[in-house]
């Protein structure tokens, strides 16, 4: 008979029907894959939704057409082109952004708050300021009253209508703001929000020549006139040193932190896709398994290993559709669950709606990491002898070494093989070049072999441990302990698959939160008694030796108070050199901009020297100590000479050291620190960095605010509580979509639990048989399922430890802290998750009569 | 004289258990002209399902050589070997062998559509399940049939492709006595009309005298050829 093409409806029939009869596993493994496409499919779908909100609304959040963003007052020649820009059409709005102390006159301390001056009459061009009660912003914005967020009220105790004082002025408070359309194009974003007039700025007094302030210019311009870009390379030719950017290129900081949040996110789902295809591979090579009398049967039907590998291959292929179709609706309940997530002064809430790109993306991953993980298995298909058939009577043969050698060849050539799979799924789903893509993918495909391996090695080792401990127990530990503790080592059950894909799951989570923890605790606790914990800024030099007398007879301050001066400088030239002239590329450009100097005649402690000797104040030009990285990116060295401007004042200084710092501190480094008499005649500020007790900064506080309200006092632990409560949300997302991850390692339990239902029918029927009540029964069984879990549980703990240990603890030089709280929780909730979903999968079981199912054998 | 259509030459298979060797044919050479009606007898444990299964290239032998219709099949490859039975030969079973979640017409079509020659098969599926008394159930799945009605699909099954060689192994065994006179005689109707080639494995003395040859093994060798063809000998090689 002549041969021909094995039909792929014959196959497809096959595979089908094949699936059927072992449903409840496989559904399973869909309910598996739904979760990590599911997960996929939401984080893109969102993605795409908000930057096409940010792309949508780009000119509302920049409140203009373009803008421009410096921290130096603007000179007599910028003045003047703004003017002209004005004289031909442009509306510009200026706004002013700092940080002040505002308090109340009711008794709690003042806060530090985000003081926004603008002009009410043209602000914002585009976009709504809301406020509450509802009114128009010019019309509650006048010079002598304030509008501020909710959060301000409650932290002073205040309503509408109340008193605040800020700097030198006295302010009503007009509204609660609602809604700011370009807060994320703010600086200076620290804390709640107070938005006052340009006039109500002049009375409070803030700013003095050298404080610490960001101008914003935002530019209408007219329907008919220059374009953008026209007088987009205006203005970059006006304000050399500041941020020019216009709306086309919407916050690059906000898209650039989307598209590494989307990878990061989409890395986090295909995790959740990993697990659930190593549980489809794990089902698949069961039904392998359980099938292979069918397969010899074929074979001896004339069936090729080839023909009937395609039957499994189309059968994985089923999973993953049907997998993949159940999570894109899915998709849409995480898409809508992630405005949740976001923190609060984001404005953008983009409303849920089905992405067909991102739900075909997520399709097409949930069938190429199925296929990636099941398909190298396959090849078990070539290795079934139809001879099975017919030796049923004769002990199984031992393999010769020769065919186990192949068979490890296989199983390792098929893990690479699956391997390079998932890095061309991650590298699909990245964000980046296609370098990064591929570098980005192949470390994630990496981490997560090696966590694996690592799982499968701690659960097999906690396991055979547990066994050893259980045998050597017999006569106290309970039967149905021992029976439990037995069945995790039962013939297709696949207790290491489970653990690990469960371990995995409980790993990403716990690291995520033992990071956020480690960090935020030794921040919050480690700081050396030595180092400041409270900052005083914007203070002037009449108020100088006041505030000096001031602190020195404040309770609770610890060592002497020191005060530094401060400005915004620039370079000119280097050894003659302009600094135009200078190679600089990328963020060494730094240089030729404004940057904030000091001066100081005592060596600061944490400063240790490299090259030269610290100054002495004296000699011409004024000696500047350099950091060791600007030495080596200028050249320079003890000796150099340099000129500056700062505030229209020319200085020249000569470097008299190079300088490292070495332990910690709180605060920024200084590239330049200058001997005193070089900041002659410039513009100064001061600031000041205390130790004092905790409980005695509030009536640092208060003293400073009622004297000079104009300083700012920042209290370290206040902004470590705003880090923390970023930090928190961005954990919360992150935990929020690692939680499919998890739901895919508890349906891969499911998956196993169903698989081996038909052995437990039976050992349930025995155990009634001999005599066991249904407690009992239920009692073995909960043991196996709380074992495992604990075991994946504590597994997936040790590994959390060991990487938070490993990576970023160690990349930020932060001690490493072990708990055991954190695994014990893992373990406790792991074990009751498990044993929750394996009753889920098979209570069934006692419902059975044993003689129904033992006739049945 | 004609090419018998099986042709076996010192034929010995051996197995490693881990603990000991067992040796199952320790040497068997034999030919079986084309149409003949053979019976494999032999006490539990005497290499008789081994040696059917190494004539169907279904296990490799460790020595000797075995040619089916003038082609050596112990050099061929799994390939070759799937396409060849695909082909050539038929089987039936003692435990029917059924594929369980394929109804009785699809499992008896499915040799011939993984031959790629779907065209057609069902209706000779059909053909062959009323030749064989199952009419009425095409579409019922194994487990709603008995034991005989399963055998007679097995045998249907067999015989779709038209084989020229049919190899049984203890094709009554787990049937009672009625049903398997039953089979055994659309065995035998089956080899007459069509010239099938029959080679039976069996223990049952009533259904061997029906063969017109029988060949009894012990303990590996070929201990009696009962009309049998010249040529063949218990030692391992021709006469």
């Amino acid at each position: 008979m002549p041969g021909g093409r094995f039909g792929w409806r014959t196959a497809l029939r096959l595979a089908w029907r094949e699936a059927r009869s072992a449903s409840p596993r496989f559904a399973f493994v869909v309910l598996a894959i739904a979760a990590g496409v599911g997960a996929l499919t939401g984080v893109r779908s969102f993605s795409r939704a908000f930057e096409a909100a940010l792309l949508d609304q780009a000119r509302t959040m920049m409140a203009g057409d373009l803008l421009v963003r410096s921290f130096a007052a603007p000179t007599a020649e910028q003045e003047a082109a703004l003017a002209q820009l004005e004289g031909r059409g442009v509306a510009i709005a200026r706004i002013t952004e700092t940080v002040s102390m505002i308090g109340a006159e009711t008794g709690e301390p003042p806060v530090l708050a985000a003081v926004k001056a603008v002009d009410p009459s043209v602000y914002p061009f585009y976009g709504e300021v809301k406020l509450e009660p509802p009114a128009a912003l010019a019309s509650a914005l006048t010079g002598e009253a304030v509008v501020v967020s909710e959060d301000l009220l409650l932290r002073v105790s205040a309503r509408v209508g109340d008193s605040v004082r800020l700097g030198q002025a006295q302010f009503r408070i007009a509204a609660v703001l609602r809604m700011e359309p370009d807060r994320l194009t703010g600086s200076l974003n620290v804390g709640p929000r107070v938005m006052i007039s340009r006039q109500g700025l002049e009375r409070a007094g803030l700013l003095g020549p050298a404080s610490r302030a960001s101008r914003r210019y935002l530019f209408k311009l007219p329907a008919a006139g220059a374009g953008v870009d026209e007088v987009r390379r205006e203005l970059r030719a006006v304000f050399p040193n500041a941020l020019v950017t216009d709306f086309r290129e919407v916050h690059p900081q906000l898209r650039r932190g989307l598209e590494r949040a989307t990878t990061f996110l989409s890395l986090v789902s295909l995790l959740a896709l990993m697990i659930a295809a190593s549980g489809a591979a794990m089902a698949v090579r069961a039904h392998i398994e359980q099938r292979m009398d069918t397969i010899a049967i074929l074979k001896c039907l004339g069936g090729r290993p080839g023909q009937i590998t395609q039957i499994f291959v189309l059968q994985t292929l089923l999973l993953g559709l049907a997998g993949g179709l159940l999570g894109m609706p899915a998709g849409l309940a995480v898409q809508a669950a992630f405005p949740y997530f976001l923190p609060q002064y984001i404005p953008l809430r983009p409303a849920p709606a089905f992405d067909p790109a991102a739900a075909l993306q997520g399709l097409a991953a949930g069938l190429l990491t199925a296929l990636a993980f099941t398909v190298p298995r396959l090849a078990l298909v070539g290795g079934i002898a139809p001879a099975i058939l017919f030796r049923r009577e004769m002990a199984d043969a031992r393999r010769l070494l020769r065919e186990r050698v192949r068979r490890a060849g296989a199983a390792w050539l098929a893990g690479g093989l699956t391997a390079a799979g998932a890095v061309l799924v991650g590298a699909w789903i990245a964000g980046g070049g296609a370098a990064q893509r591929i570098r980005t993918s192949l470390i994630f495909v990496a981490a997560f072999a090696l966590c694996l391996l690592a799982l499968r090695l701690l659960a097999w080792l906690l396991a055979r441990g547990l066994r050893r401990l259980s045998a050597l127990l017999a006569g106290t530990v309970p039967a149905v302990v021992r029976h439990g503790i037995a069945n995790l080592f039962r013939p297709g059950g696949h207790a290491p698959t489970v653990l690990a894909s469960l371990g995995l799951g409980v790993t990403f989570t716990l690291s995520v939160y033992l990071v956020q923890h480690n960090l935020l605790e030794e921040l919050a606790r480690s700081a050396p008694r030595r180092l400041p914990n409270v900052f005083l800024i914007n203070i002037t030099s009449d108020q100088r030796e006041g505030l000096l007398d001031l602190l020195r007879r404040q309770e609770g301050m610890e060592g002497e108070p020191h005060l530094i001066a401060s400005t915004r400088a620039r370079i000119r030239t280097v050894n003659s050199v302009p600094v135009a002239e200078l190679a600089l590329e990328g963020w060494h450009r730094r240089y030729r901009r404004d940057q904030t100097v000091v001066a100081t005649l005592e060596k600061p402690p944490e400063l240790a020297l490299v090259a030269g000797a610290w100054m002495s104040g004296a000699g011409a030009p004024a000696p500047v100590c350099a950091s060791e990285e600007a030495a080596r990116i200028l050249g320079l060295k003890p000796g150099s000479e340099m000129e500056w401007t700062a505030g229209g004042v020319d200085f020249r200084a000569r470097v008299a050291c190079v300088h490292r710092t070495e332990g910690e501190r709180f605060g920024p480094d200084f590239d330049f620190v200058f001997a005193p008499p070089a900041l002659a005649g410039v513009p100064v500020s001061y600031f000041a960095g205390l130790r004092m007790r905790p409980e005695a900064v509030a009536a640092l506080q208060r003293s400073v605010w009622q004297r000079y309200p104009t300083i700012t006092v920042i209290n370290a632990a206040e902004v470590l509580a705003i880090v923390r409560e970023v930090l928190d949300q961005v954990a919360q997302l992150v935990r929020f979509v690692a939680a499919f991850a998890i739901l895919a390692g508890a349906v891969v339990l499911a998956s196993s639990v169903a698989g081996t239902r038909v052995a437990r029918l039976r050992e349930a029927a025995i155990l009634k048989t001999l005599g066991a009540r249904r407690r009992q029964v239920i009692a073995v069984f909960s043991v196996e399922f709380l074992i495992l879990g604990a075991v994946a549980g504590l597994a997936g703990g040790l590994l959390a430890s060991g990487f938070t240990r490993l990576w970023p603890v160690r990349m930020l030089e932060a001690p490493f802290r072990f708990a055991w709280e954190p695994l014990l929780a893992a373990a406790g909730l792991t074990a009751l998750l498990a044993a929750g979903v394996g009753w889920a999968a098979s209570y069934r079981i006692l419902g059975h009569r044993p003689l129904e199912v033992l006739r049945n054998e | 004289m004609a090419e018998p259509i099986i042709r076996v030459e010192g034929l010995k298979k051996s197995i490693d258990t881990g603990t000991h060797r067992v040796e199952i044919l320790r040497g068997i050479s034999f030919e079986i002209p084309e149409g003949q009606f053979l019976a494999i007898m032999g006490p539990s444990g005497s290499g008789k399902s081994t040696l059917l299964g190494l004539l169907a290239g279904l296990d490799s032998p460790s020595e000797g050589r075995i040619f089916l219709d003038g082609e050596e099949i112990t050099v061929m490859s799994e390939d070759a070997l799937a396409r060849l039975r695909g082909r050539k030969i038929g089987f039936v079973f003692q435990s029917y062998h059924l594929i369980p979640t394929l109804t009785a017409e699809e499992n008896v079509a499915l040799p011939v559509e993984l031959a790629g020659n779907g065209v057609g098969a069902r209706e000779r599926a059909r053909e062959l399940l009323r030749q064989v008394g199952l009419a009425d159930r095409l579409d019922h799945y194994p487990i709603q049939l008995s034991g005989g009605e399963q055998q007679r699909v097995a045998i249907a099954r067999a015989f779709i492709g038209r084989p020229r060689l049919l190899l049984a192994d203890e094709p009554t065994g787990n049937l009672d006595s009625v049903t398997g006179r039953q089979v055994l005689e659309l065995l035998a109707e089956l080899n007459r009309t069509q010239g099938t080639t029959l080679v039976l494995v069996t223990h049952n003395m009533e259904l061997a005298a029906r063969a017109e040859r029988r060949i009894t093994l012990w303990d590996g060798r070929i201990a009696e050829d009962e009309g049998g063809c010249p040529g063949a000998d218990s030692a391992g090689g021709p006469r």
